[in-house]
């Protein structure tokens, strides 16, 4: 019998948590293609899906933390996880570099996340099997 | 291998559009084939003569009439959104197609992303 056929996933997040669903139901959808034996390329916020890559936000401690699930999801499998570059500077998520070339005060990429450009996002289009978008449904 | 990129909401209003335009003008600029569709409230990203500067926003038509020479191939628009918008082929920018937005449209792309 043949062995089912390995996919791999690149996952684009364009809903903000706390405003969608987008951040968690990704979640779960990453965790069902790791356990089905599948691969996931990376992990791209693109729009409002840039929220989830804030070390700021501050949920009630009885609520999830939806940067911090991803987080460790993305550290496990060592899943990059980009957030775009125009996306992120528009919304004030920045890195340290982006603080850096636009003087602010300060920077709030949650680790493991990176700012990239879109060409990630072309990449992904290019390399994974399957490009699955979580948006905010409204 | 053309990815289809559905834009469904107004110019104005909102911001998904534009990050919509820019997938695919970055597709376009790694040479990958790309179309971009305009539906519903979408189709009045087609209209001519825009006055964004009047609510302090840039011209959306500007970077719409680039699109082709930037390397995005096709410009469409659906027809029953046009026509519940009350836009004419007359009322467009330059280089628009008017097709019909249905299941047979979408088969003939690789991917198709609504963002």
């Amino acid at each position: 019998m043949p062995s089912p056929r390995i996919l791999t996933y690149t996952l684009v997040i364009t809903g903000a948590p706390y405003t969608s669903q987008a951040p968690q139901t990704a979640l779960n959808f990453a965790q069902a293609v790791l356990a089905a034996g599948h691969t996931i390329d990376r992990v791209f916020l693109y729009g409002d899906g840039i929220h989830l890559a804030s070390v700021l936000a501050a949920p009630p401690s009885d609520e999830a933390n939806w940067t911090q699930r991803w987080g460790e999801l993305l550290t496990a499998h060592e899943i990059p996880a980009v957030a775009c570059i125009a996306s992120a500077l528009r919304r004030g998520l920045l890195d340290p570099a982006e603080q850096a070339r636009y003087e602010k005060p300060a920077a709030n990429l949650a680790a493991p996340f990176e700012i990239a450009g879109l060409g990630e996002w072309v990449e992904g289009q290019l390399q994974s099997s399957r490009v699955v978008y979580f948006h905010s449904g409204a | 291998m053309t990815t289809l990129i559905i834009i469904d909401q107004p110019p104005y209003g909102n911001w998904a559009g534009r990050e919509g335009l820019d997938m695919a003008f970055s597709l376009a600029a790694f040479d990958q084939p790309v179309a971009l569709l305009f539906t519903g409230a979408g189709v009045n990203w087609l209209r001519q003569g825009q006055q964004a500067e009047l609510i302090a926003q840039k011209n959306v038509d500007r970077n719409l009439s680039a699109a082709t020479v930037f390397g995005v191939d096709q410009l469409l628009a659906d027809s029953t959104s046009l026509t519940r918008f009350g836009l004419a082929p007359v009322d467009l920018l330059a280089g628009v197609e008017t097709v019909r937005f249905e299941p047979a449209l979408l088969s003939s792309y690789s991917h198709v992303v609504c963002p």
